[in-house]
Order: C-alpha cells, then sequence, then structure tokens
C-alpha cells in the first residue's frame, strides 16, 4: 500500500474546466472519501490517478514519487468503476481472475482460486461464480466489480461510487464489510460519492469537491460541526441545515420575517448581513424554551420524527427522539444551542 | 382524435346498450379493435367494420401480406418440389407429364458434373469467406483507431461494394488482361513474372482465384463495415478496466475485443455465405464459367440445366436439393450464432 498525494492538478474539458487546483494527500492506511455532487469532477480525479486521463497541470505522487509518466499497469491501483466495467463473455469468476492472471504479476492457479473465493464469500457471490456477467442485476454487478478489485492488492483502491447501485440493505452490510476489511488490511482507499452518509460514516478523512474545487478537507467531525461553507453544511446532514439570511439588530441577528433573534458570537468581529446555519438536532423542543413556533409538519421516522417549526414566514426542522404526540398546528416552545450556531458570510464563507 | 357525428366514441358512457347502466361498474372493458377502427373511420366504411372481431379485422390487415407471399413464394417452392417428381421440360409445355418418382434426384447425386460445380462453389464459398472475413475485420480494427483522416478512408474503402456486380464483372476482365491488364502488371511489378506469362481468366489453375479475388475486392468492405459496427459497440470503459488490470493489447485482443465481436464476425460470414452460395452475375460476367466449367458454381449450373437446356424435372431437383442444404447449414449456424449472442 502506498500513499498517494495530488499536487495543484487541474483538468479542462473542451466545455468545462473539470477540475482546478486540486491537491490532496490520502495517507498510507488511510480511508479517504472525495465527497461532491454529480459533475464535480470526482471521477475525473480518480482516472487522472489510475492514468486512464493525463491532467492538464500538476502532478501525481505515489509514496512521495511522481508517477506522471507511469501507464495505468505500472501504477498498480485497483478501480472500482461507477459503471462496473465487467468483462461481459466471461463468467464471474474469469472476471475475479482476470486482474490476477495478468503475466504481470504470474499468479499460480491455486492461490488464485482461493482469492477468487475469499473475495466472493466478503461480497456474497459465491452462488453466481459460474455466471455470465451480462445477465446479473444492477447490485450483482456491483459486487462483482468490487470484487474484481479486492481480489488484488494494490498501491490504492480507487472506488467510484460502489455503493450506489445497491438495495438500502446490501448497501449498508456492504458498507461495514469494507470498513471492516480496510480496518483489517490497512488498504489505502480513495472512496468517491455523492453520499454523505457514506462519506461520514466510512471516512478517516473527507474532501468535499464542487465544480472542479476543493473546498474543504477534514474528518467527518470537523466537516460536520466546523463546514467551510454553506455548501458544505448543506451538503453534510440529513435532515438539511437550517440555513437562514439575517441582519444585525440591536446586538442580535434577527431573522427576517420570523420571530428568530439569535445572539451574536462575541468573541470576533461579525458582519451586518450573514447566513445562519442551525442543525435540526440543535433546536430542542422545551416547555420553557425562549422561542415559539407552531408545528407545520411531522415526519415519524420510528426512531426519531423530523419536526417542521413555523415560526412568521419561516420553517425550521427540529429532530426529537421516537414519535412524538404534537400535531399540525401544535404551539411548540423551543431553545437553540447558541454555541452550535454556524455564521457564514453573505458569499457562503463562514465566519 | 377526429370523431365524426354519429359515430359513438368509445370514451361515452353508452347508457342504452349497457346492461349494468344504472350501477356505474368500475371495471370499464376496453373497446374492441373493430370500435376503435370504426371511430376514426368515415361513416359508410366505419358501418361495415364495427361488427367485426378483433380476430377478423387481424386476418383484414395481415391477408394481403399472407396471400402475396402465398403466391409468390410458398406456391412456387411447392411446384418446384412437384415437378422435381416428374419429367416436365418447360420448352415442351405440350407434352404429358409423367411421374417419375426420384429418378431425377438419383441422377443429379450421381451426375459428375453436379459434384465439380458443387466443389467450385464450395472452393469459392470457403475461400471468400476466410479472405473477407479475415482482412473485413483487419481493416475495421485499423479504422477503429480512429486516426485522423479514418472516415475519409472508410467511404473510400467502401466504394467497391456500391459498384453494380455485372460492371465489376467486365472491368476485371480487363484488369486480368495478360498484356494490357492492370492486374497482371502489379504481380509482375512485384514479383518480377512476365506478365504475358499467366492468364488468371484462361488459366484453369488460376481461374477459380481469379473470382475468389474479385469477389473479395468487392465485399471486403461489406465485412469489414460489420466487423466495424462490432467493434465501436464495445464500450471503451471495458479497456480501461482491463488495463487497470493489467491486460497486454494482446490479452486485450483475445480475451475482450476478439470474443465481443464475434456474434457480428459470424453474422457478416452467414451474409457471405449465403449469398456467395447462390453467385452468379459477378462470375458469368467474369468468366461465363470457364474455361471449359472450371469455375461453373452450382447456380449457373443450374441455369444452364434449366433454362439451356429446358431439362425442368431435373434442375428442379437440383434446386430443391441446393435449398435443403443451404437451408438446413444456415439453421444450424444460426442456432450457434444465438448461442454465441446469448453468452
Ligand atoms: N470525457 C469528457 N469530455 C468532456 N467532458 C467531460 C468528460 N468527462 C467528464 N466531463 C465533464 O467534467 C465534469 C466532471 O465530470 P466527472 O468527473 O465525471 O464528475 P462526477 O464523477 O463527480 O460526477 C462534468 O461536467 C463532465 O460533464
Ligand atoms: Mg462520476
Amino acid at each position: 500500500m502506498s500513499s498517494v498525494e495530488l499536487q495543484h492538478i487541474s483538468k479542462r474539458f473542451p466545455t468545462v474546466a473539470a477540475l482546478s487546483d486540486v491537491s490532496f494527500t490520502v495517507r498510507d492506511h488511510e480511508f479517504f472519501v472525495l465527497l461532491g455532487p454529480t459533475g464535480a469532477g470526482k471521477t475525473t480525479t480518480l482516472r487522472i490517478i489510475a492514468a486512464l486521463l493525463k491532467q492538464d497541470e500538476g502532478s501525481v505522487l505515489f509514496d512521495g514519487e511522481a508517477v506522471d509518466g507511469l501507464t495505468p499497469a505500472d501504477r498498480d491501483v485497483a478501480f472500482v468503476f461507477q459503471q462496473y466495467s465487467l468483462y461481459p463473455t466471461m463468467t464471474v469468476y474469469d472476471n475475479l481472475a482476470f486482474p490476477l492472471r495478468s503475466p504481470m504479476r504470474k499468479t499460480p492457479e491455486p492461490e488464485i482460486k482461493e482469492r477468487v473465493q475469499h473475495a466472493a464469500e466478503i461480497l456474497r457471490i459465491t452462488h453466481l461464480l459460474d455466471r455470465k456477467t451480462a445477465r446479473l442485476s444492477g447490485g450483482e454487478m456491483q459486487r462483482v466489480s468490487i470484487g474484481r478489485a479486492i481480489v488484488r492488492q494494490p498501491r490504492i483502491f480507487l472506488m467510484d461510487e460502489p455503493l450506489s447501485n445497491l438495495d438500502a440493505k446490501l448497501r449498508e452490510s456492504l458498507r461495514v464489510e469494507l470498513q471492516h476489511m480496510q480496518k483489517t488490511q490497512g488498504n489505502t482507499t480513495l472512496f468517491v460519492t455523492h453520499d454523505q452518509i457514506e462519506a461520514l460514516t466510512m471516512a478517516d478523512r473527507i474532501a468535499v469537491l464542487d465544480h472542479g474545487r476543493i473546498i474543504q478537507i477534514g474528518a467527518p467531525a470537523d466537516i460536520y460541526d466546523r463546514p467551510a461553507t454553506t455548501f458544505v453544511a448543506t451538503l453534510v446532514g440529513t435532515p438539511r441545515i437550517n440555513l437562514f439570511t439575517a441582519a444585525r439588530e440591536n446586538g442580535t441577528y434577527f431573522v427576517a420575517n420570523s420571530d428568530l433573534h439569535l445572539p451574536m458570537p462575541g468573541d470576533r468581529a461579525m458582519p451586518q448581513q450573514v447566513q445562519v446555519g442551525l442543525r435540526p438536532e440543535d433546536v430542542k423542543i422545551t416547555p420553557g424554551g425562549r422561542f415559539t413556533g407552531v408545528v407545520a409538519l411531522t415526519e415519524p421516522l420510528g426512531v426519531e420524527t423530523i419536526l417542521h417549526i413555523r415560526s412568521g414566514q419561516q420553517t425550521l426542522l427540529s429532530i426529537l427522539p421516537g414519535i412524538t404526540p404534537l400535531r399540525r398546528d401544535d404551539p411548540v416552545r423551543f431553545d437553540i444551542l447558541h454555541e452550535r450556531l454556524h455564521f457564514f458570510d453573505v458569499d457562503g464563507k463562514r465566519v | 382524435m377526429f370523431v365524426r357525428a354519429g359515430v359513438r366514441t368509445p370514451t361515452h358512457n353508452n347508457c342504452d346498450n349497457r346492461a349494468a347502466c344504472g350501477v356505474m361498474t368500475e371495471v370499464r372493458t376496453d373497446p374492441t379493435i373493430a370500435e376503435r377502427v370504426a371511430a376514426s373511420t368515415p361513416e359508410p366504411l366505419a358501418r361495415r367494420v364495427r361488427g367485426l372481431s378483433d380476430r377478423a379485422i387481424a386476418w383484414a390487415f395481415i391477408g394481403p401480406t399472407v396471400g402475396l407471399l402465398l403466391a409468390i413464394n410458398i406456391f412456387p417452392l411447392l411446384w418446384t418440389v412437384y415437378l422435381s417428381f416428374t419429367n416436365y421440360r418447360a420448352n415442351r409445355p405440350n407434352e404429358e407429364i409423367l411421374w417419375i418418382g426420384t429418378r431425377n434426384y438419383e441422377r443429379v447425386l450421381t451426375d459428375p458434373d453436379i459434384w465439380a460445380a458443387m466443389q467450385a462453389t464450395a472452393h469459392f464459398v470457403v475461400w471468400t469467406i476466410v479472405l473477407q472475413t479475415v482482412l473485413g475485420f483487419g481493416l475495421a480494427w485499423l479504422i477503429d483507431r480512429k486516426f485522423r483522416g479514418s472516415a475519409f478512408w472508410t467511404t473510400i474503402i467502401l466504394i467497391p461494394m456500391m459498384l453494380s456486380s455485372a460492371v465489376v464483372g467486365n472491368f476485371w476482365k480487363f484488369l486480368y488482361q495478360p498484356q494490357i491488364g492492370l492486374f497482371n502488371y502489379v504481380v509482375s511489378f512485384f514479383t518480377g513474372i512476365d506478365p504475358s506469362s499467366f492468364d488468371m481468366i484462361g488459366s484453369v489453375t488460376l481461374a477459380p482465384w481469379a473470382i475468389v479475388i474479385v469477389d473479395t475486392w468487392m465485399w471486403t468492405p461489406y465485412v469489414m463495415l460489420i466487423c466495424l459496427a462490432g467493434l465501436r459497440s464495445i464500450p471503451d470503459y471495458i479497456y480501461e478496466a482491463a488495463e487497470v488490470d493489467r491486460a497486454s493489447p494482446w490479452r486485450q485482443f483475445w480475451s475482450i475485443t476478439l470474443p465481443m465481436a464475434l456474434p457480428f464476425i459470424m453474422l457478416a460470414v452467414l451474409f457471405r455465405g449465403i449469398e456467395n452460395f447462390k453467385m452468379f452475375d459477378l462470375v458469368v460476367q467474369l468468366t461465363g464459367g470457364g474455361p471449359g466449367s472450371i469455375t461453373e458454381l452450382t447456380s449457373i449450373n443450374l441455369k444452364r440445366e434449366a433454362f439451356e437446356k429446358w431439362r425442368t424435372g431435373y434442375s428442379s431437383a437440383l434446386a430443391v436439393i441446393l435449398f435443403v442444404a443451404v437451408f438446413g447449414l444456415a439453421n444450424i449456424y444460426v442456432k450457434a450464432l444465438n448461442r454465441v449472442k446469448q453468452r
């Protein structure tokens, strides 16, 4: 396993700048997640690391050495493709064995068999080994595609949204399985996803990518608790963070069209206009709460209930444990955890 | 949809002719095809159509086609089978037609000329298929590299295929001329052999190859086109996966390119096989079956028997034998093709 470093990578396509000055390091044995919406440039980043695409500027380093001149075969990475990329005329077994049968690796056939079996067991596709890949379901193809990567011992695993086509149950169990595998074997993994839950649950560190630019890099807790921009704040966390524009008024921030007067942090200079972010779990429903509102909607999820509270013409979300007896139009009182308020300037930058 | 007055549209609640009118049934049966046809047809015709059952309407639609098919395909086929058991001669229509059992078949199968023609056909079919497949696939593979100007070269390569075979036969006759022909000149340029020392069309040993060469020149582009479609159907990302999996270009070709293009190649072989089994015009133009009857393919032989010697019964038997053979082979082949496609 290796560490992988990207230095000032830029890539332009004729119509779009896919990556602009992207730099980050995936440390040895680290599970690194690249999180971003569709079109952010995640796949492009992986393809550049695998040498399937040449960057316009910048440099890729494996273990501190530039590998820009090396071919995909020489870089020795394992790639789980977004569109599976299975070999359609071969059986699942042969697909999994394909990378091991490369003359550059010279694995003896019994060992191939053992490794394929092992991978198949982890991914629960043992019963599919004799089938041709063309007629598998999307989820099955996805698993075979993951299997083809994990039979190998590459310098880094590159995974392009490998769980996106699985149903919820399987996704959850594979998430755990992949994490377990990565931790026990210490694989360096660069995992790409647009799903913030995957990112938060699996990552050692997360890089948030948007329009080809790195917005923030940090541990999941950093990303969640100290989002660098409103984009990051809204990207992570469900239900979504409450975000209001507010203006200074008598030493507080007043949210327009509402009854919300929020305290100003006293420890730094604050602008006239701000955007205030407030996570739903930091809106506490209590009988003696400072703020008042009216229940607009309840979304009972079993383990918790999402409460939509109207305050003036604004609505904010809150989370209650379990299922609440509250109904639409019931009045509620709530408190806001002051130290958990996020302030951003009008351009969305954290202040 | 345009609905004429007086024609009931299927969406109306026709209370007058529904038994369960008072009870609004939730389950509405779909209007029959006849009703729908009537609704969009001028009234005089609609009146006739409305009463028909779905089955009758279906027959009305496919009837003409089936009739035509029976008249110009199935009937002549059956008639040929009948004639093959008789001594009928089409140039003597007034003579009595005698049923002679399988004697025509015996004669055909013991006729050395027929076997010679079969051999000539086999030689022609096998070699044209082999050469055209190898060359066609090779060209397709090169064109698929998408080098600069590949579209231009594709167009150039396709030209022979667009010519009429009569024209091709005719000008290759000139190209094959020993003294003035370009072909002989080119061969002599590369090998140093005297151009007038050999005659592609006149020589017994060279003539079978002469027709193979011309057919290959003409139809390799066609095979190339089909193979190109096959190669283009292989998505790039499969090659990318193979590259990451450290497969050499050689291994990529054998384990990805060829297996995935195989159904297309087999299809091209089928088309060329059927086409060349019944080859007629090009060879007639080029060699006329000669010298002697060295390049007399079965189709040419059949035409001679039927329309020069007027042995109608005999040639019908030959035609039936050829039909069964081609039909059987094609069927087996298509089964194999389907198996390959379903992998
Ligand atoms: N081969 C290409 N040619 C042109 N534009 C491309 C190509 N590949 C990707 N792009 C563009 O680059 C941007 C980033 O794409 P991609 O890396 O696939 O995003 P993601 O994987 O995050 O969804 C998108 O706007 C996409 O349209
Ligand atoms: Mg992508």
